[in-house]
């Protein structure tokens, strides 16, 4: 399944070297409409003047954790339908219910591939559709 | 009685000043009593030491404060050397786009794997800030329990010395001497 090029990607981690990973991975997918930001906060702020078509987020983050962020996003009418995945070193059992109950739309666990990557994004922006 | 309030050293004196009265009983039955609690004061006084021998750490060094720094900077370290092998990795990415197809595509290929495998710095980042925190709670509890024993004297570990005393590991970027600083160093130092 090919990807939306054009979709326009909000990335949110505290880590700016994933930041810049993600994004590389991303522009190899040539997705190059890509926002970040390195807290929660900052992010949620940016994403309302300007939604995107796909959030990834880190989990572990402060002082916003991605888990809040994405009760945020489910809780804003603005965002609340744009497909969230949580990428993540964080794959405790409890962690991905925990997501998946306030809205998760897919579960990347940290360290991913190029290929895990884009099967997650076609999945989540399949369903979307 | 010891109070609520009287500390470890206190109740410590206190605790061999019965065993003696103890032993001066001629009570057949003391024997028993006065061993377990003869056990429990050598324990006291052996902890005492070894909590004291923690506290004074290397060179008088905090022991736990100075671990949690060289692994912060492992962090750091680490973040840097992530950051320049990204920077390589997008020069090739660049390079791919000026060549024949086929060297391109083992090139993104190949590139596609650092970037992968460059992840590595956030998940042992997130490791190691985890033991610093566990770290950091011991020191807590530690320094709690060392205030219990009150002050400690004579227990601190004997000062390194000699060659020994030269091997300190890298040094932490806060107090690092720079290259021009030791070159500067080595110009004018007499041999």
């Amino acid at each position: 399944m090919s990807l939306n090029k054009n979709m326009r990607v909000f990335i949110v981690d505290d880590y700016n070297t994933m930041l810049r990973i993600l994004r590389n991975l991303l522009r190899q997918l040539e997705i190059n409409q890509v926002e970040e930001a390195t807290d929660g906060e900052t992010a949620f702020d940016a994403m309302l003047r300007t939604p995107p078509e796909l959030i990834i987020s880190d989990w572990n983050m402060a002082p916003m954790t991605g888990l809040e962020l994405l009760r945020k996003v489910r809780a804003e009418p603005k965002l609340r339908h744009i497909p969230f995945i949580m990428v993540t070193a964080e794959s405790k059992t409890e962690n991905v219910i925990a997501a998946k109950q306030a809205g998760v739309s897919n579960y990347i666990v940290k360290p991913f591939n190029a290929e895990t990557l884009r099967a997650k994004i076609a999945s989540v922006m399949t369903v979307a559709a | 009685m010891a109070s609520q309030n009287t500390q470890l050293p206190d109740a410590h004196d206190y605790l061999d000043r019965v065993i003696a009265e103890l032993r001066a009983l001629k009570a057949p039955q003391k024997d028993t009593l006065v061993g377990v609690l003869q056990y429990l004061s050598d324990h006291i006084r052996a902890t005492r030491a070894e909590i004291g021998a923690i506290k004074g750490g290397a060179d008088g060094d905090q022991l736990f404060g100075s671990t949690a720094d060289e692994l912060e900077e492992i962090v750091t370290e680490t973040a840097r050397a992530a950051n320049r092998i990204m920077d390589a990795a997008e020069a090739i990415e660049g390079v791919a786009a000026k060549v024949d197809p086929d060297s391109a595509t083992a090139l993104t290929d190949a590139v596609t794997n650092i970037y992968e495998a460059s992840s590595f710095q956030d998940i042992t980042g997130q490791r190691i800030t985890k033991v610093v925190r566990a770290l950091q709670s011991m020191e807590s509890k530690l320094q709690a329990l060392a205030e219990a024993f009150g002050p400690i004297e004579g227990d601190a570990p004997a000062a390194v010395e000699g060659d020994a005393a030269l091997l300190n590991g890298p040094q932490l970027s806060s107090g690092a001497t720079s290259q021009d600083d030791i070159d500067a160093l080595f110009a004018t130092a007499v041999a």
